[in-house]
């Protein structure tokens, strides 16, 4: 018997690391992991969570959340390429072409 | 102490030491990999969860194809060594603190609720695999018949938009 | 559940035609010469858009309020009244793009276009968290790719992933809401979520802020505001028109939605919050955009100050304040892509989005600078614009409700924003170019260009003055949630 309170600590921890991740890396691609890994987090939530109501909902929303994560990494990959195409670098503090 | 609760902290100190790891290392590619540990761990808990489908499609979609698009992206670029002195000092402090706050209100929030959580079921008891992936298809297309047509579309935004930004434009050097 | 009966087809035809426009775009591409390309894609863009709407009025209209399709969606006036801003907004969108180089020839970004506003469809009426979460994200993406479609300019890359990594992040953490929601109830379905947070717990409103962070994102909420200026500055202009008009209305339809249906009983708290930030959000907003040189980054200020207006209407927490709260964004959509089309148009002759820029330009194209004092006093909230009456009904909502404090706030900041749309118009009206003659350097406007700010143009005079049928259309939208 594992407690669905150690899962949702277990993923708590995870999202925690992850939005820590975002704030302290500077390295886009290291920054997206981060995201990556708050995602995980918040579907181990669902998953640890349909099983305690025995409703197959949450199950339902991790399967579209890792088709919508597929679909965002594809999209912020490519545009970090093409950020590398026209700089050779894809620091987050050289990004400063906008300002006020 | 019975197996599974044994298994389930090994699985959690791998899960939480794989995510630290990726935290802080200097390289990309190490970074990438911890991920993919990080992500099969999780996996293994989906199954321990008693969802065989979302475990495998955990396996397949992100660890293998998401987190292989990363290390792909990593390798052209060139991108696997990360400059020293990375992370910014004044911020670490901030970001640590936010952090604490962060974990501090979901454990308040939910323990606050632990009665609602007495406890789950032994990990894959009664879980049928078959046929808690024929439960899953069923309701997928049915109830959530919609959702899932959209998410035909998002693919289709993902795989045009892709295309338009790498491929290069006629006489763009 | 049955999820399908052949009549639930009505209430996604907008959809459905929408997805068939954008496939038809994609189709017929390759099929067109380059020379009349760009004609042939805004034209049949904005027509399909306008046919959609037409249909869509006439056969897709709600009649009792219903949820379709497994509960996924609800069939309501809401959902559907903001279908056709958002169909409208797109349209117009589609007659700015198609001069604009680098944007107007390719058939990707009219599609991208199309599939941003079938996600904000689906957002407008989705009654489930899964789908609303879709939904968002159906958005999102298409709206990230077209902030950076020009791949060689680097400031819309950088506009493009700066838009795409705060996104990703706010609507993961958004999602950890959606899943605490979930714990805490077993449910998804918004309508049956209500009976879960029964009474004020601080579990609900923990869960509350993690949501509303997605969405203020989305509306630009203080302090969820910052990435807009330099997105806006970046994204091609008739992309950050859109981001500003529909995206916005969009987080908008979600939010009354979200916080009338689901959260009812918690609402003296979150009406607090949200006025806090209501009043951030303008007061920010307006004091930055006072410091603006930039045309966009000063439209970017200024339509994060009109979403704390905007928010008022949800702050009084009445089906008055949601009605005003939907006619306000009708009458900030037609004023604020009239503004962006105008910088738009500007800025394809000139290649300046500077304020400088726009001196002498009442001489250079007066039409253009009539349409520009049209729609900057809108912004302002001068009579006899929409922008007038629709503050005044805003302000009216906050007032009946006991929310007297938070209208002073708002008139308050009314007045800073007549400072700086003036400024603009004092450039555009008394000031001269340097040493130049303006006969020499007239500013042509395209086809396209004249039809949509001229549509834009009347819709907000006529917003202003024949307020009652609009007014109706807000109020029987708001109606359908309480």
């Amino acid at each position: 018997m594992i407690p669905l309170a150690y899962y949702l600590a277990i993923s708590a921890i995870l999202f925690t690391l992850g939005a820590l991740g975002v704030l302290i890396r500077r390295n886009p691609l290291i920054i997206f992991m981060s995201v990556e890994l708050m995602l995980n987090a918040a579907n181990l939530a669902f998953v640890a969570f349909a099983r305690a109501y025995d409703v197959l909902a949450g199950q339902i929303f991790v399967f579209f959340v890792i088709a919508v994560a597929a679909a965002e990494v594809a999209v912020g990959l490519a545009l970090i390429v093409v950020i590398f195409r026209t700089k050779h670098s894809i620091d987050v503090d050289l990004m400063n072409s906008l300002k006020g | 102490m019975d197996l599974t609760l044994i298994l389930f902290i090994v699985l959690a100190v791998v899960a939480i030491l794989t995510a630290l790891g990726m935290l802080a290392s200097r390289s990309a590619i190490y970074a990438a990999l911890f991920l993919v540990l990080n992500f099969a761990t999780v996996a293994i808990f989906y199954l321990m969860l008693g969802a065989p489908f979302i475990a495998m499609a955990q396996v397949t979609v992100y660890a293998g194809a998401i987190m292989v698009l990363f290390l792909f992206v990593i390798m052209l670029l060139g991108a696997e060594k990360l400059p020293k002195g990375e992370v910014l000092p004044w911020q670490r402090p901030l970001a640590i603190g936010l952090a604490a706050v962060l974990l501090a209100e979901a454990g308040y929030l939910l323990f606050q609720r632990l009665h609602i959580t007495a406890g789950l079921a032994n990990p894959g008891a009664e879980v049928n695999a078959p046929e808690a992936i024929q439960a899953m298809a069923l309701s997928l297309f049915n109830q959530y018949l919609l959702p899932f047509e959209v998410t035909s579309v998002l693919l289709l935004v993902a795989m045009v938009g892709v295309i338009v930004l790498t491929k290069k434009e006629k006489g763009e050097s | 559940m049955t999820a399908f009966v052949p009549s639930n087809i009505f209430a996604i035809l907008p959809e459905i035609l929408l997805l068939t426009l954008a496939l038809l775009v994609l189709i017929l591409d390759p099929f067109w010469k380059e020379a009349s390309r760009h004609l042939n894609l805004g034209w049949l863009t904005a027509g399909g858009l306008l046919l959609t709407l037409a249909v869509s009025l006439v056969l897709a209209r709600p009649s009792a309020p219903a949820l379709v399709f497994g509960g996924m969606l609800r069939y309501d006036w809401l959902g559907f009244a903001f279908k056709m801003f958002f169909l409208f907004s797109a349209a117009i969108t589609s007659l700015f793009m198609m001069d604009v180089e680098r944007l107007g020839r390719r058939a990707e970004a009219y599609m991208l276009l199309l599939a941003a506003t079938l996600g904000m469809s689906l957002m407008a009426s989705a009654a489930d968290l899964v789908m609303l979460y879709l939904a968002i994200e159906t958005t999102s993406i298409p709206l990230y790719i077209l902030a950076g479609f020009l791949t060689g300019d680097e400031k819309s890359t950088e506009s493009g992933f700066k838009y795409l990594l705060f996104g990703a992040l706010t609507s993961t953490v958004m999602l950890y809401g959606f899943s605490l929601i979930y714990g805490f109830s077993g449910k998804t379905g918004l309508y049956e979520l209500a009976a879960s947070f029964p009474t004020f717990s601080l579990l609900a409103l923990g869960v509350l802020f993690m949501v509303l962070i997605g969405l203020a994102f989305k509306v630009s909420l203080f302090p969820f505001h910052f990435w807009a200026p330099d997105v806006y500055e970046g994204a091609p202009t008739p992309v950050a028109g859109f981001l500003s008009t529909a995206s916005k209305a969009a987080g908008f339809a979600v939010i009354l939605r979200l916080f009338m249906v689901v959260f009812p009983s918690i609402s003296t708290d979150w009406s607090l919050i949200l006025a806090i930030l209501a009043t951030l959000t303008m007061t920010v907003g307006n004091l930055i955009a006072l410091a603006q040189k930039n045309i966009k980054r000063m439209l970017a200020y200024s339509s994060i100050a009109h979403a704390g207006y905007a928010m008022i209407g949800v702050v009084a927490f009445s089906q008055l304040g949601a009605a005003s709260a939907v006619f306000y964004l009708i009458a900030y959509i037609l004023t604020n892509l009239a503004a962006f089309g105008i910088v738009a148009a500007v800025g394809r002759v000139t290649g300046s989005d500077d304020l400088k820029a726009y001196y002498g330009l009442s001489r250079r194209a007066p039409t253009l600078a009539l349409m520009m004092m049209v729609a900057f006093l809108s912004l302002a909230g001068m009579p006899p614009f929409g922008g007038f009456v629709a503050k005044v009904f805003v302000f009216a909502a906050a007032v009946e409700q006991g929310w007297v404090w938070l209208a002073v706030v708002g008139v308050l900041n009314s007045i800073i924003g007549l400072y700086y749309y003036m400024i603009v118009l004092k450039y555009v009206y008394l000031y001269r170019m340097e040493n130049e003659d303006e006969e020499k350097h007239p500013i042509p406007i395209s086809r396209p260009y004249a039809i949509a700010l001229t549509i834009l143009s009347i819709g907000i005079i006529l917003v202003g003055v024949l307020f009652g049928p609009w007014f109706g259309l807000a109020s029987s939208s708001a109606a359908n949630l309480f």
